[in-house]
């Protein structure tokens, strides 16, 4: 730019927009859009192709963890228990008799008559159990001679379902063949515990687990995150202690959830001595990380209740506490409820801060109060991760399922009432 | 309506016929019809809402970007329909450039925000000529002096009225034949505001310029041709100083002398 | 009487004193007195409020102190003066005894404890007696005293309404307390930890390989510079090399290119991706990605890769982080002014020109903003990195090898049993605090950036 300005300045020069090299240039940048175009549908494409990709794994993987083979096993009863007689199995006598049978012996020598001496590698070393569950259930079976559906080793299970060793492959060839074996619903998935044999794992004791320390984590954070967020909103003053709070509670917002597990293990149970594993220490540590969720989103929803509904109550002569809880607070629950389901959904899925505290407890027996040790189904998935036996592959993804189940249907609810209850004022 | 649009002597560098634009079911524009030559500047007025500046938006096609509008008629650009599907829309906007309210340079330096349309639309083939537009276009645009220096700073750092003009510098400087202004000065203080006049005065006969304005002082000081619109139809279009003193409709008369609007 | 059910007698004479205080106050309107400052139920909360929060505060301070009391008197008695006097052991038999004395099925280690168990049951017993009784009184000289200040003109819901304005702050109280006991257990124990490991050689030295061992007040291998670098490398480089295009690229298309009936199925979708739980990633990147990956590599000719490799971690977080590049990503781009997309447009810009060369650029602060929090929250996401990162401490920039971060570390530092005097656990807190100021630091900064962008188009 050397030369004076006004001396330079050409007369217009109209540019020959239908000359050949603009037509080229043209279609260049049209090609560029067309690709920047193609690059963002396949961003969008990509990451939807990853979760459709991920839910297929897990799904694929884990409808066979709902699914439990069982083998025949047929027992005469009365020869096997001796005589008993009718009256021996109605009311009073009923639970003495039941324990009076020794149902392993009897399932050990059914099972040695019917399969050979070494046929107990058909059977899950459970087998037994359910034999006895199933007799408890319907008395009458033993007055006589009945098939019982009864589930197999895991090795069987898992040559019925996928692949397993060549022992196995045969024995359930065999089985097969003989019409000895089928597949069914496995109900002992939704209604039992952890174990250690990956065919007869149930999920119910972590998901106890996880319901408690829920119930635990919303009575704690629930109120406080309202309450917080209603004196933040609506009284408190602007001054330096204010916005120590408003930072905290922001800060809490962004820490990393292991954090809070060092502050469960250093606080409440170094310092206060309170139970390891337990599903009360699990809710205390979800809830100060579920609060501050709970205190954004119930602020938001405050704040967008309009000035002239205080300013109305105001008007008739209501104090202050009166205008936010008979007038405020039920226009923003529709709003509080959806962040409070969005964090608590969170809280269910969190698994790093619960390991901290120790709530990986290996319980066969779903926990029954708030001081019980207990574990929750996160822990429970990632305790099963790294399981060696295979049979646990399908066990994860089934349990993850089950997880999902419950975060999308959470996720959903939250959804519906943000879109049903918006309110634009 | 027809007898003003034949008035003209030359050949019309824009002209509309009949030109109707809904948003959704809404009519917003009922059948307008004008003619716009390169030797003056044409001014619509009339009162908010009353769609001058939707029609504005439809001579470069700038209402393509709203989903739910749809145009209906024929605008002709050199005789060349421009919603027909061999116009480009991309080059229809290089040729009918716009500035808007609200300047709204981007944020860049100055010396990119000029040469923006130039590198986009491919003007320029070497480095010299890209300042040698850029320069031309600021000198143009009466800018030049005040920011010769300082080229690489922020236009978003500028006043409101130097970043007015910067944006009709930036749209100078694709050399486009038609300037569409959308009430460039409602935005400025008085003096800025008197500036940017002075520069459409300038800039008359180069381009065909269309200014849209709510201030009937500026219609008549800017202005050779004035079209006053009123629930969105054109009520009347002639000389300037004719629909000032004389207007033939008693709408116009109200509007003028202030009854609404 | 167990604490609970003293709990809920307290709720129940509570309820009591509110329909009698709300009946009392009800007269006085029936009878004609002019002035009542209250509705009759202000001082039936009243009235409860004295019944049930000294009770109950009561309770709670006496549920902490009472099983110490328990202790002290089962320790006084005979029949634990044969106890051993080493602490450690000391209190072991006594937790067991206390433990048996709630379950009598449990196994017990210590034929001492099944002693002491009787005992513990009758103290335990005695003293949850005790403080029922004394919440009892409590409650009904609180609810007594409320009673007799029921009068027409007493300002019943006055009283009410400053409760419950500090019950409101009380509330917001509770994250203050939370930070403050973050901040504190983590330099508490930090600060015993440098005590055996010098702050340089924790943050500067280069091996990482923690034992209890400690030799002469010090202990060796606590160089955290691999964590942190495997921190970095899956959390800030991997990660974030799938997260900003795919995250960046999905905002664009969704907000400038996708019809509204897209728009309106995809966001939701790609919000599933952030609801999905982070152990459940760890379990898919174990399973499918690593090994994917690893057979992948095995195949161009990397022998030597690790099944669980930096990459395969970096990359399914990655693809966690997208929805959160994503919804950042697009309230910048809404945040810039329409005006100047239309100016772009009205140069005969195409949209893509548009989008690269003036929306991009002006959202950007936003943009980094965003991708700031996005990397503060990759580099403290734990489930993903210990389930499929491993454990070895390289300090390696080959993706297909195996690195290990903060978070990872710190699971397995406090996996087992946590004694609070080893350097190993202590060593988990101080990569806790690290990891919080880090955290914290690219929170505020990013938040300043997020805030002076939305600002400057305000």
């Amino acid at each position: 730019m050397t030369a004076t300005p006004q001396a330079s300045a050409p007369a217009s020069r109209q540019t020959d927009w239908m000359g050949d090299a603009m037509q080229k240039r043209i279609a260049r940048r049209y090609a560029a859009e067309r690709r920047f175009k193609f690059l963002g549908l396949a961003a969008v494409a990509l990451s939807s192709l990853f979760l459709a990709f991920l839910l297929v794994v897990m799904i694929g993987n884990g409808a066979k963890g709902f699914v439990t083979t069982e083998a025949t096993l047929t027992i005469d009863l009365p020869a096997a228990t001796g005589s008993i007689s009718p009256d021996q199995l109605t009311e009073p006598r009923l639970a003495a008799t039941m324990a009076s049978i020794d149902v392993r012996r009897i399932f050990d020598q059914a099972v040695q008559a019917q399969y050979g001496d070494d046929g107990a590698r058909y059977f899950a070393s459970t087998a037994w159990t359910a034999l006895r569950n199933q007799l408890v259930e319907n008395p009458n079976l033993v007055m006589g001679k009945t098939s019982f559906w009864l589930p197999t080793s895991s090795d069987i299970d898992r040559a019925a379902k996928d692949r397993s060793t060549p022992e196995a492959e045969r024995d359930y060839a065999a089985l097969t063949k003989a019409g000895e074996v089928r597949q069914s619903f496995n109900m002992q998935f939704l209604t039992g515990s952890d174990g250690t044999d990956p065919a007869r794992v149930g999920i119910w004791g972590a998901l106890k687990g996880s319901l408690i320390t829920m119930v635990v984590t919303l009575f704690l954070a629930f109120p406080v995150g309202v309450l917080a967020a209603v004196y933040l909103e609506e009284y408190a003053p602007k001054n330096r202690f204010t916005d120590l709070i408003e930072v905290s509670i922001n800060n809490l917002a962004a820490v990393p959830s292991i954090i809070f597990g060092l502050l469960g293990l250093a606080v409440f149970l170094q310092f206060l001595s309170m139970p390891r594993s337990a599903a009360l220490v699990g809710g205390l540590t979800l809830a100060l990380m579920t609060m501050p969720v709970i205190v954004i989103a119930a602020r938001n929803a405050i704040k967008a209740v309009p000035p002239s509904i205080r300013e109305a109550a105001m008007g008739v002569g209501a104090s202050p506490i009166q205008v936010v809880f008979h007038h405020v607070l039920p226009l923003a629950i529709p709003g509080i409820m959806t962040g409070t389901i969005i964090g608590m959904a969170r809280a269910l899925g969190e698994t790093a801060p619960l390991l901290m505290i120790g709530m990986r407890a290996f319980t066969t027996t779903p926990p029954d109060g708030l001081t019980d040790p207990a574990t929750v189904l996160p822990v429970q998935i990632f305790l099963w991760s790294d399981e060696v036996n295979r049979g646990f592959v399908e066990k994860t993804s089934a349990a993850i399922i089950v997880l999902l189940v419950f975060l999308l249907t959470m996720n959903a609810i939250a959804v519906y009432l943000r879109n049903r209850f918006e309110t634009r004022w | 309506m027809l007898d003003n649009l034949a008035s003209a002597t030359t050949k019309p560098k824009m002209s509309a016929r009949d030109v109707r634009v809904f948003y959704g079911p809404k009519e917003a524009i009922k059948g307008v019809s004008i003619d716009i030559d390169m030797d003056n500047v044409v001014a619509f007025i009339g009162p908010s809402g009353c769609g001058k500046s939707t029609f504005l938006r439809t001579l470069n096609r700038m209402n393509d970007t709203i989903p739910i509008a749809r145009v209906e008629g024929d605008i002709t650009l050199d005789g060349e329909n421009i919603y027909s599907s061999s116009m480009d829309v991309v080059q229809l906007r290089a040729r009918v450039g716009m500035v808007f309210q609200k300047p709204n340079p981007f944020p860049k330096s100055i010396y990119d925000n000029v040469a923006y349309g130039p590198r986009i639309h491919g003007l320029a083939p070497n480095k010299a000529e890209l300042d040698q537009i850029v320069e031309n276009s600021l000198v143009r645009a009466g800018l030049w002096n005040e920011v010769k220096d300082r080229l690489q700073d922020s236009g978003t750092a500028l006043s409101g009225g130097q970043q007015q003009r910067l944006c009709i510098a930036r749209a100078i400087a694709v050399d486009p034949e038609v300037i569409l202004m959308d009430e460039p000065c409602s935005a400025l203080d008085p003096i800025a505001t008197a500036k940017i006049e002075e520069l459409i005065h300038e800039l008359r006969g180069r381009y065909a310029i269309v200014i849209v304005t709510h201030n009937m002082q500026q219609a008549a000081r800017v202005s050779q041709k004035t079209a006053f619109f009123h629930l969105g139809t054109m009520v009347e279009y002639g000389d300037t100083s004719d629909i000032f003193t004389n207007p033939r409709e008693e709408r116009t008369r109200d509007y003028i002398t202030g009854r609404y609007g | 009487m167990t604490i609970t059910a003293t709990f809920f007698l307290i709720a129940g004479l509570g309820l009591i004193a509110w329909v009698f205080a709300r009946a009392r106050a009800g007269r006085f309107i029936q009878s004609g007195v002019a002035s009542v400052h209250s509705l009759p139920s202000y001082h039936g909360w009243y009235a409860a409020m004295w019944a049930v929060v000294p009770a109950i505060l009561f309770l709670l301070v006496w549920s902490t102190i009472a099983p110490a009391l328990g202790s002290y008197q089962v320790l006084e008695s005979p029949l634990a003066a044969g106890l051993p006097t080493d602490a450690f052991e000391r209190a072991a038999i006594l937790s067991e005894a206390r433990a048996l004395s709630h379950n009598p099925d449990l196994k017990v280690f210590n034929d001492a404890a099944v002693k002491l168990a009787p005992l513990y049951a009758a103290a335990d017993s005695k003293y949850a007696m005790i403080g029922a009784l004394a919440a009892f009184l409590l409650c009904f000289a609180g609810g007594a005293f409320a009673f007799t200040r029921i009068r027409p003109d007493f300002r019943a819901r006055t009283q009410v309404e400053r409760t419950v304005m500090f019950g409101l702050l009380l509330a917001s109280l509770i994250a203050i307390l939370a930070t403050l006991g973050i901040v504190a257990s983590l330099i508490f124990e930090t600060v015993r930890f440098f005590g055996m490991v010098s702050p340089f050689e924790f943050l500067f030295g280069l091996d990482w390989n923690p034992s209890d061992k400690v030799v002469d007040g010090q202990a060796t291998g606590f160089g955290a510079v691999p964590l942190f670098w495997g921190t970095v490398f899956i959390g800030a480089i991997i990660a974030m090399l799938v997260a900003i295009p795919l995250g960046l690229m999905s905002a664009v298309y969704l907000t400038q290119y996708a019809s509204a009936n897209v728009r309106k199925w995809m966001k939701p979708i790609l919000e599933i991706l952030a609801g999905v739980p982070t152990v459940v990633y760890g379990y898919f990147a174990a399973l499918t990605v690593a090994p994917a990956l690893r057979s992948f590599a095995v195949s161009i000719g990397i022998t030597d890769a690790s099944s669980e490799s930096a990459l395969a971690a970096g990359l399914v977080m990655g693809v966690m982080i997208i929805p959160f590049v994503s919804s950042m990503a697009d309230d910048s781009i809404a945040a810039v002014p329409g005006s100047m997309r239309d100016g772009s447009l009205a140069m005969g810009a195409t949209k893509s020109e548009t989008i690269k060369q003036v929306l991009i650029p002006a959202a950007l602060p936003g943009v980094v903003g965003g991708v700031l929090l996005a990397v503060s929250r990759a580099i403290g996401e734990t489930m993903i990195v210990v389930m499929a990162a491993g454990l070895a401490a390289n300090l390696t920039a080959n993706p297909f090898a195996s690195v290990t971060t903060v978070t990872t570390q710190i699971v397995q530092l406090l996996t087992g049993d946590t004694d609070f005097d080893s350097p190993m656990t202590l060593a988990a807190f101080a990569l806790g605090l690290t990891l919080f100021v880090v955290t914290l630091l690219l929170n505020i900064v990013a938040l300043q950036i997020v805030k002076r962008y939305r600002e400057a188009y305000d």
